[in-house]
């Protein structure tokens, strides 16, 4: 049973909701302001809050993002209830900082069903345990490596259903928030001024795509190598792990500690390469330059993206030259630049090309390892 | 003290050149194709709106109890539940604005284009579906308005409601859909 606050300003479908709680087993508190609504909430700290969108003075949205930015209330489950049912709202909602979305006229079985969804998923996300960081690296551009760590993030985010992070540590601007039609307006730049942070505040930075993954974008702006030093990425990390059930961290293509620190922590770190001379000789002189800066990688794998119609080299040959196994073969998909355009991830449609299917295994291998983990 | 009103609220998402407005209609039994086909009034009035601008439409900017819109500036409205908009019929019939086969159609008013499917019962053509419907709004079924310049912006509902003098380009396809 939870104490469940529900915030709208129609006494019919205040009540309503509310005998709808009732039955479902957990204490109702009806307020019909939300400026009363946030008092209330600061004052009582309940369970979960399900909010209107469409109220005066203050709008579900407003409301939201209001509570996320408030230190002692931030983590609080939200869920949004309105009438107004377009996917654009659901992924507004989303983006404020809700944790999960429902349409109005809604059945009993349907609120109480997402209610109790919300409520497990805040206790697995309560739990000690860390979560798991995939870093993936390449020092040379153009091999997908990005549009790998977006859809490997959405693909355990869609597996998993518990908390996922994406960071993108780019530092030629932000690219992960491009392929998931997310716009910025704040990154890990605006995090790291800060003296210290929490999970709170480092939520208040990232966006929430309407799949429920999570992105901490990085500034738009190009930046200098330097401009993250080990500390700063050892606590961004130390946060998110803490917090997310899987941390997938897209890495600059640069020696600086935003690349050598996140592989040193890392659980597994993926080198992505394409088949292609210069890629298969950058990757090698990428392992040479680790050796040198003494980067210990936990568990390292090789995925091989072929990102042309045609290879120029085949995965024998540079499993020979590395003089090691490539672990993810991902052929060539014509689907890929339209998803690109459309901002939606392979990962998230039900499109059964190779990229997908290729990501969802490698989402499978990972969440099965996790799992074994842990039981 | 308010004149007593007979009907039923729907809710409704209506779209003029620049905004999105969502809030309730009185209607009665003609839903509100026959509430805007009401020649007595120019007007369509709104309660509880909430008004977003198209480019942002998740946004709200301005909310307020009462709204009235002059019919012949709004585009279209979206509807859930075709029920709302039209009278559906009955079991034993139904009503004339569901009749005949189905097309499918593509349209464009200001700032949207708009995908769904029309009924029509007789010899299909442009001219004849916009004459031949009654009201001076086209009834378009299971359908989509996406923003022409921001097409990752759409709404869908179950029935959206077009004004025939607002529509630009009115494109049939003559095979029928399953």
């Amino acid at each position: 049973m939870a104490r469940i606050y529900v915030i709208d300003d129609d006494e019919q479908l205040l009540r309503m909701v509310g005998l709808m709680l009732q039955r479902g087993g957990h204490t109702v508190t009806l307020i019909n302001s939300p400026v009363e609504g946030f008092e209330k909430i600061m004052a009582d700290k309940p369970d979960l809050a399900v909010l209107d969108v469409m109220m005066p003075n203050m709008s579900g949205h407003d409301l939201t993002r209001k509570i996320r930015a408030t230190k002692e209330i931030s983590d609080l489950p939200i869920l949004i209830l309105t009438a107004r049912s377009q996917e654009i709202d659901r992924s507004t909602a989303l983006e404020s900082g809700a944790d999960g979305y429902l349409s109005k006229p809604v059945t009993s079985q349907e609120l109480v069903a997402k209610i109790d969804d919300l409520l497990n998923r805040r206790s697995s996300s309560l739990s000690p345990e860390l979560g798991v960081i995939i870093a993936l690296y390449s020092f040379r551009g153009g091999v997908g490596q990005t549009t790998l760590s977006v859809n490997l993030a959405a693909s355990l985010r869609r597996q998993s259903q518990k908390e996922v992070c994406l960071v993108d540590l780019s530092l030629s601007g932000s690219q992960a928030s491009f392929h998931l039609r997310l716009t910025p307006r704040t990154s890990w730049l605006d995090l790291l001024a800060l003296d210290s942070f929490d999970w709170g505040e480092l939520q208040q930075h990232t966006m929430v795509h309407a799949s429920g993954l999570r992105v901490l974008p990085a500034p738009a702006l190009p930046q200098l190598p330097d401009i993250l030093s080990a500390e700063k990425v050892t606590t961004l990390l130390n946060v998110v792990q803490q917090n997310a059930a899987f941390v997938v961290v897209d890495l600059p293509a640069v020696i600086s500690p935003a690349l050598t620190t996140p592989l040193g922590m890392a659980d597994m770190a993926m080198q992505v390469m394409t088949p292609d001379v210069i890629a298969v000789q950058t990757a090698f002189n990428a392992n040479r330059a680790l050796a040198r800066e003494n980067v210990t990688v936990k568990y390292k794998t090789h995925v091989l993206n072929q990102t042309t119609v045609e290879a120029q080299i085949s995965p024998a040959a540079i499993e020979k030259a590395l003089n090691a196994r490539i672990a993810f073969l991902i052929g060539y998909d014509a689907n890929q630049p339209r998803a690109l355009m459309q901002g939606v991830p392979l990962a998230l449609t039900n499109a059964q090309s190779v990229l997908p299917t290729a990501v969802n295994r490698m989402a499978e291998v990972i969440w099965q390892r996790v799992t074994r983990r842990e039981s | 003290m308010t004149a007593k009103r007979y009907g039923h609220v729907v809710n409704l998402d209506l779209f003029t050149d620049s905004y999105r407005v969502t809030g309730r209609a009185m209607v009665g039994a003609g839903g509100i194709h026959a509430t805007l086909a009401d020649p007595n009034s120019d007007f369509l009035e709104m309660e509880d709106a909430y008004i977003s601008r198209i480019v942002k439409p998740g946004e709200i900017v301005a909310s307020y109890d009462i709204v009235a819109f002059r019919k012949d500036n709004i585009n279209f409205i979206v509807l859930q539940d075709r029920r709302d908009g039209i009278p559906v019929g009955t079991q034993h019939g139904r009503s004339v604005f569901v009749r005949g086969r189905t097309y499918p159609t593509f349209l464009t008013v200001p700032s949207f284009e708009i995908k769904g499917e029309i009924h029509h019962d007789g010899q299909l053509s442009p001219r004849a579906v916009l004459v031949s419907s009654m009201g001076r709004f086209q009834p378009i079924f299971v359908a989509t308005a996406s923003a022409s310049l921001y097409p990752d912006i759409s709404y869908s509902g179950d029935l959206i409601l077009v004004h025939k003098e607002r529509i630009g380009i009115f494109c049939l396809q003559e095979s029928r859909t399953k």
